[in-house]
C-alpha cells in the first residue's frame, strides 16, 4: 500500500498533468494582417472595420499615448515581456455572416460552439440567456437581439455600435478608463478590433443575463476587446462573461479592457469566469491577461464584480468601482485559482468619493503546485467621503509547499466619519478537517472538494446560477488531488 | 544649501577611511528615498531634507546633572550629550562602551548607506550569558545643538539565557530643530529575553528616522514597543529576522498624534525558519491634522513550516483633516503555516458614547475613557509598571483629560 507522501504526490501527478479541456483549434479561414504594430496598422485596422474617422482620431491618439508609456513591472510577477511587433493585431473569421437565425452560422464554427458547451441553440431555447460570442477578438454571434430591442436594450458589438449608435459611444467610450490610463488600456484603445456594447434604458429591468463569450483561436494572435456597458438612470441588469483558447506553446496577449457605467440608481452586475489556457505543467505557453476593467456609479447606483480566475499564466487584473456619486455601492467577489506555474495578480480598487458610499471585498485565493497568488488592492476615502463603509476580507488557502500567496492591501483614508476594516488570513486545509470527512467515509479528493466549495461560497453564492454550475466545476478540475 | 550639500561638504573635510568613503558613494549614487520608492510611498522627506543643518555638535558647558528631569529615574542609565557618551552604570555582566564599528548593512537603503558611512556616535553594549535583570536600563540621547543632524549607529549584544530590558528616548532640551538617522541592532542568542521600549515624545520641531533591526537565535524571544507621542516626523524601521526554530517576536505600537504630527511606522517580520511566532499589535490614534502610515509585512519563507503570524493595525480618526494610509502585508511560501492581518479604521463608536453619557460622564470625559479603553490592550503589553502609568500620564495629558486609572 502507497504511504500518505506518496498518494499525495501521485494525487498532485495527476493534476497536473490534466490536460486543459477547451484546448483545440478551429479550422476556420481567417483574415489576418501582418505582424507588428505602427500607425499604418492602425489604420488598417480601422478601415477594415469600416469605422468613421472620430474613431480612427481615437485610435491614433491612443497609439501615440502608448508610445510614450512604459510596461508596468510593479506587480509581483515574473513574466518574459511580449514583443508587441510580433503580434498579429487582427484576426477575424473571413466570411464574416451576417446572422439572422443561427441556421446560417458556418457550421465549423458552430462546432465549436457545442465543443465549448455554449450550444447556442439550446441556449436560446432554454437558458434565456443572449449571448454575444467573440472569436480573436471580432464579434460572430448574438443572440435574442430582437427580442432585447422591443425593451430599448441595445446589445450589440462594439463595432456596431460605433457605426450605429455613435453618440452614446462617442459620449462614454474612455470616459473610466481613459486612453492614458495605463500601458495596456492604451494598447487596447489603438487596436480593439471588437467587443460588446451594451446600453439598458432608463428605468428598464433586463429581462435575461447577458453574456459575452471570448474565444482566442488565431496563432500568434492577440486579442483586445472592448466592452462598454451604459446602465441608464434606475435600469437593472446582469452582465456574464466567459473566455477560453486553445492550447498552444507560445504565449498569447489578451489585453481587454471593460467600461461600465452605472447612472442614477442603476444597477449592475458583472461576472466572469475566466478560464484561458494557463500553460502546461512547466509553464510553457498559456494566456497573458492584462485587463483592465472599471466602473463608475452615480447617485444611489451599484456595481457588482464576481470572479473566478481559474486560467491564464499570468494574470493581471483589477475590476475597480469609483463610487461618485453619493449613497453609490461597490462590490467585488472574487476567486482565483492558481495551479502549477500560473502567476495571478489581482485585486480591486474601490475609490469613495461620494458621501455614504458603501464597499465591500471578498478575496478568495487558492494556490497550488508551484504557483503564487497575489492579491493586491486599494480602499480609498477621500475627505468628502463622509460616512462611507468598506468591509474587506481576503483568505488565502495554500496547497502544496512549493506555492506562494501574497496579500498587498492598501488602505488610504482622510476622514474621521469613515468605517475601514480589512481582515486577511492564510492557511491549509486542516488535517482534522480532512480527518472529519474521511472519518464519515468521504474520499480525501472529495473531502478536499467539498472544503474548497465551502470555503469559495461567499463568492459562488454571487454568481448566476449557470455560471456557479461552471465555476464549481472548474474549481474542482483546477485543484483534483492537489492534497496540501 | 541643502542636507546632501551639507554632508558632502562634511564628507570632503573629514578624514574618512577608505570602507566610509564607499559606503558614503553608495548613498550619493542612490540618493535619498522619494515618494516613487514602494516603501517611501506615503512618506515624503523632500521638505526635510530640503533644509540646511550642521553636523557639528556645537560646545556647550552642561554636565548630565543639568537634565535630569529627562530621567525617568531607573538605576542603570546610558545617557548621551550632544554625541558623547557621559554616564554609564556599572551593571553586573554588561559591558557598555561608546565604540561602534560594526559597518554590516542592514537592508541596503540609502539612508542604511549614510548612517554606516558618517556616523561618529553611539554605543556597543553586551551582556554576557546567563544574566538577568530586573531594573531596565534607560537609554537617552539628549541634544541641545540647533540644526543638527546627528546619526547614532548601536550595536546590543545578548547572552544565551540572558534577560535585558531597555527603554530608549531622544530629547532634544528645548525647542530645537533637528533631525536624527538613527540605527540600532540587537543580537539575541539561543535563549534570551530582551525587550525594548521606544519613547518617543520630543520636542515640536524634532525629525526623527530611526531604523531597529532584531537578529533572534533559536529560542529567543524580542518585544519591541513603540510608543508614539510626537515629534514632527518620525518614521520607523523595525525589522525582525528569526534565524533559529521557535524565535517569538513581537511588536507594540501605540500612537497618539495631534496638530500637524506624521509619523509611519514600517515593520518587516522575516520568518526564515520553522516553528516560530509573531505578534504585532499597532493602536494609533490621530488628531487635528495628524498623518498616519502603517506598513506591515510578513514574510514567511520555503520551508518555514508551522508559523503562527497575527498582525493587527487598528486606528481611530478623531479629526477630519487626519489621515491614515496603512498597508498591511504578507508574503507566504510555506504551506503548514498560520497567518492573519486585521486592519480598521474608524471613530469612537456612538453608542458607547451614548451609553457614558446618559450615566453622567461628560462628553469629553466619555471621549477620553474610549480612547484610552482603545489603546489600552497595547498598553498592557509592556511590563515594566512605571512605564505603563509613563504613558498613560502622558496619553492624558495630551488628550487633556483627567484620568485616574
Amino acid at each position: 500500500m502507497e504511504n500518505k507522501q506518496q498518494q499525495e504526490e501521485r494525487l498532485l501527478e495527476e493534476v497536473t498533468s490534466s490536460e486543459y479541456k477547451y484546448g483545440f483549434t478551429t479550422n476556420i479561414e481567417s483574415d489576418t494582417i501582418p505582424k507588428g504594430l505602427s500607425e499604418d496598422v492602425v489604420r488598417l485596422i480601422s478601415k477594415k472595420k469600416n469605422e468613421p474617422d472620430w474613431m480612427l482620431e481615437y485610435r491614433l491618439k491612443a497609439y501615440n499615448v502608448w508610445l510614450t508609456m512604459e510596461e508596468p513591472d510593479w506587480a509581483n510577477i515574473s513574466y518574459k515581456k511580449p514583443n508587441y511587433q510580433d503580434i498579429i493585431y487582427y484576426a477575424a473569421p473571413k466570411t464574416k455572416p451576417v446572422l439572422n437565425s443561427l441556421d446560417e452560422l458556418d457550421p465549423e464554427m458552430k462546432k465549436t460552439f457545442d465543443k465549448l458547451g455554449i450550444s447556442i441553440d439550446e441556449q436560446k431555447r432554454l437558458a434565456n440567456v443572449a449571448v454575444d460570442v467573440v472569436m480573436d477578438s471580432v464579434s460572430v454571434a448574438t443572440t435574442f437581439k430582437e427580442t432585447l430591442k422591443e425593451k430599448g436594450i441595445i446589445f450589440c458589438s462594439i463595432s456596431d455600435a460605433i457605426k450605429d449608435y455613435p453618440d452614446l459611444v462617442k459620449k462614454y467610450l474612455g470616459t473610466v478608463v481613459p486612453n492614458r490610463d495605463n500601458f495596456f488600456s492604451a494598447l487596447n484603445s489603438a487596436v480593439f478590433s471588437d467587443g460588446s456594447f451594451c446600453y439598458i434604458p432608463k428605468g428598464v429591468k433586463c429581462p435575461m443575463e447577458l453574456s459575452t463569450y471570448f474565444r482566442i483561436n488565431e496563432s500568434g494572435t492577440g486579442q483586445f476587446e472592448r466592452t462598454l456597458l451604459i446602465a441608464d438612470e434606475g435600469s437593472q441588469v446582469s452582465y456574464l462573461e466567459g473566455c477560453t483558447a486553445p492550447m498552444r506553446d507560445e504565449n498569447q496577449l489578451h489585453a481587454a479592457v471593460v467600461e461600465l457605467i452605472a447612472l442614477d440608481n442603476a444597477d449592475i452586475k458583472y461576472s466572469t469566469v475566466q478560464n484561458w489556457y494557463p500553460g502546461d505543467k512547466n509553464g510553457n505557453g498559456g494566456v497573458f491577461n492584462f485587463v483592465t476593467k472599471r466602473g463608475v456609479c452615480h447617485n444611489n447606483a451599484k456595481i457588482s464584480w464576481t470572479q473566478v480566475e481559474t486560467g491564464s499564466a499570468v494574470t493581471w487584473k483589477y475590476p475597480s468601482c469609483i463610487l461618485k456619486g453619493d449613497n453609490s455601492i461597490g462590490e467585488f467577489f472574487s476567486v482565483a485559482v492558481t495551479n502549477n506555474r500560473q502567476q495571478a495578480d489581482t485585486g480591486t480598487k474601490m475609490i469613495h468619493l461620494g458621501k455614504n458610499t458603501k464597499s465591500t471585498i471578498i478575496a478568495k485565493g487558492i494556490s497550488a503546485g508551484k504557483s503564487d497568488g497575489n492579491y493586491r488592492g486599494l480602499v480609498k476615502i477621500v475627505k468628502g467621503a463622509s460616512n462611507s463603509r468598506n468591509f474587506s476580507q481576503c483568505d488565502s488557502l495554500l496547497m502544496g509547499d512549493k506555492c506562494g500567496s501574497h496579500t498587498f492591501p492598501y488602505i488610504e483614508v482622510n476622514n474621521d466619519s469613515s468605517q475601514v476594516e480589512h481582515e486577511a488570513t492564510t492557511s491549509k486545509i486542516g488535517e482534522d478537517q480532512l480527518f472529519y470527512c474521511n472519518q464519515r467515509g468521504i474520499g480525501t479528493e472529495e473531502a478536499i472538494a467539498l472544503i474548497v466549495n465551502g470555503y469559495c461560497k461567499d463568492v459562488l453564492n454571487q454568481l448566476p446560477m449557470e455560471f456557479a454550475v461552471e465555476a464549481q466545476k472548474l474549481l474542482e478540475i483546477s485543484l483534483e488531488g492537489s492534497v496540501g | 544649501m541643502t542636507l546632501i550639500d551639507n554632508l558632502k561638504q562634511y564628507a570632503e573635510t573629514s578624514h574618512l577611511s577608505k570602507e566610509s568613503q564607499e559606503l558614503f558613494g553608495e548613498f550619493i549614487s542612490k540618493g535619498f528615498p522619494t515618494i516613487k520608492d514602494e516603501e517611501w510611498k506615503y512618506t515624503s522627506l523632500k521638505k526635510i531634507i530640503s533644509e540646511s543643518y550642521t553636523l557639528h555638535y556645537s560646545a556647550n558647558k552642561n554636565t548630565f546633572k543639568d537634565f535630569e528631569k529627562y530621567f525617568l529615574g531607573f538605576k542603570n542609565k546610558i545617557v548621551f550629550l550632544d554625541g558623547k557618551l557621559v554616564s554609564s552604570s556599572n551593571i553586573k555582566g554588561v559591558t557598555i562602551s561608546d565604540y561602534t564599528s560594526f559597518k554590516n548593512l542592514s537592508n541596503h537603503s540609502s539612508l542604511d548607506f549614510l548612517n554606516a558611512s558618517l556616523s561618529k556616535n553611539g554605543f556597543t553594549i553586551s551582556v554576557d550569558e546567563n544574566i538577568q535583570i530586573e531594573e531596565p536600563i534607560e537609554i537617552l540621547f539628549l541634544n541641545t545643538t540647533e540644526n543638527i543632524f546627528s546619526q547614532y549607529r548601536n550595536c546590543i549584544s545578548i547572552g544565551k539565557n540572558s534577560n535585558v530590558k531597555f527603554i530608549e528616548q531622544n530629547k532634544n532640551v528645548s525647542d530645537l530643530n533637528s533631525l536624527s538617522n538613527n540605527f540600532t541592532q540587537i543580537n539575541c542568542a539561543e535563549n534570551s529575553n530582551v525587550e525594548f521600549n521606544k519613547i518617543q515624545n520630543d520636542t515640536a520641531r524634532s525629525k526623527l528616522i530611526d531604523t531597529l533591526n532584531v537578529y533572534q537565535k533559536s529560542d529567543s524571544v524580542c518585544t519591541v514597543n513603540t510608543v508614539i507621542f510626537g515629534g514632527l516626523f518620525i518614521r520607523n524601521n523595525l525589522n525582525f529576522e528569526q534565524n533559529g526554530q521557535n524565535a517569538e517576536s513581537n511588536m507594540n505600537g501605540i500612537t497618539l498624534l495631534t496638530k500637524n504630527q506624521f509619523v509611519d511606522n514600517h515593520t518587516f517580520v522575516d520568518h526564515k525558519n520553522a516553528n516560530c511566532r509573531s505578534n504585532e499589535l499597532y493602536k494609533g490614534i490621530y488628531l487635528d491634522k495628524s498623518k498616519g502610515v502603517f506598513n506591515g509585512k510578513i514574510m514567511v519563507r520555503k520551508d518555514s513550516q508551522k508559523i503562527d503570524a497575527f498582525q493587527a493595525n487598528n486606528s481611530l480618526l478623531l479629526n477630519n483633516d487626519a489621515s491614515i494610509n496603512s498597508k498591511p502585508q504578507l508574503e507566504i511560501y510555506a504551506d503548514d503555516v498560520k497567518c492573519s492581518h486585521g486592519c480598521t479604521i474608524g471613530q469612537l463608536d456612538s453608542e458607547s458614547l451614548f451609553y457614558l453619557r446618559s450615566r453622567g460622564v461628560s462628553l469629553e470625559e466619555a471621549k477620553g475613557l474610549l480612547t484610552f479603553a482603545f489603546a489600552s490592550e497595547a498598553i498592557q503589553n509592556i511590563s515594566i509598571a512605571e512605564l505603563r502609568s509613563l504613558v498613560q500620564k502622558t496619553m492624558s495629558n495630551k488628550l487633556n483629560v483627567d484620568i485616574e486609572l
